[in-house]
């Protein structure tokens, strides 16, 4: 994140002990890029499934069918949906929006696109960084074997 | 030596502390960056609806219904607060990182006067 860009460094001229840092460095910031990766995934997945609610239980199509509203996740008792067009939306920061079903929909799926084009930006990267520790690896792994093969000329 | 060796340990603990402490700050600053994000959507969200939008707010357990310009002007006011804290923590993040490296320096400087044989066999 803050490595100076633009400066290259022969891996070949780095120590054993340099290049080890390097990868672990590399390491770290792979498992922080995955992680990213694996939150964004489920927060995309959270805004399929409000998507699957809206289009399933929300629709003038649902008519007057009773519901069961859950009270605790073993009570529940029966309802009816008061308002089929409107839905109260989520905008983040402890703000809601009131919105009818159509622009709930319009504005998860803009969510959901956006999470994946993060997604995809994110994956670019991660193989970037993946390819970069994959040849420091190599690296790493000859210098040890030749730094085991000649114990003397060191 | 004793005396190079006390000198060193107290440098390496004082290096320990500003390091913490930098990442601490850089914490913070994380924090901060995904509130602005946060806050920035919700402009973004409040200014593309209508007039007469409803719009509520969570306070408690409860949803209480907000005006929409008072709802923005908050908006917009913690965007404010948020910059300048993240301000206040990139000053500090620097003074942390400078402090960090000027200890840096002088534990290697402290190590290398600890170590004079062993410099001279390299």
């Amino acid at each position: 994140m803050s490595s100076p860009k633009g400066q290259t460094i022969d891996l070949a001229s780095l120590s054993t002990q340099q290049l080890s840092q390097v990868k672990k460095q590399l390491d770290d910031e792979l498992e922080h890029l995955t992680n990213s990766f694996t939150q964004l995934r489920a927060a995309q997945a959270k805004f399929r499934e409000c998507l699957r609610s809206i289009s399933t239980g929300v629709t003038p199509k649902a008519g007057d069918k009773p519901i069961l509203v859950p009270l605790t996740t073993s009570l529940y008792v029966p309802g009816t949906l008061a308002d089929k067009e409107n839905v109260i939306v989520d905008v983040g920061t402890g703000f809601y929006v009131e919105k009818s079903t159509k622009d709930a929909t319009k504005f998860y799926e803009g969510k959901i696109s956006e999470l994946g084009a993060n997604l995809k930006d994110l994956e670019t990267i991660v193989q970037g960084k993946s390819n970069n520790l994959r040849v420091v690896e190599d690296v790493l792994r000859q210098k040890v074997l030749a730094s085991s093969a000649a114990p003397t000329k060191a | 030596m004793a005396e190079l060796q006390q000198r060193l340990q107290a440098l390496s603990e004082e290096y320990q502390k500003a390091e913490q402490e930098l990442q601490q700050h850089i914490q913070s600053r994380q924090r901060l960056e995904a509130q602005l994000q946060e806050n920035k959507q919700v402009k973004k969200e409040f200014s593309g609806l209508d007039d007469d939008a409803n719009i509520y707010k969570l306070v408690g357990p409860v949803l209480l219904k907000q005006d929409r310009k008072e709802s923005m002007l908050a908006v917009d006011g913690r965007l404010e607060f948020i910059d300048k804290e993240i301000k206040r923590f990139e000053k500090q993040i620097k003074e942390a990182q400078e402090k960090s490296d000027k200890l840096k320096m002088e534990i290697i400087q402290v190590q290398s006067q600890a170590q004079p044989e062993q410099g001279a066999q390299a």
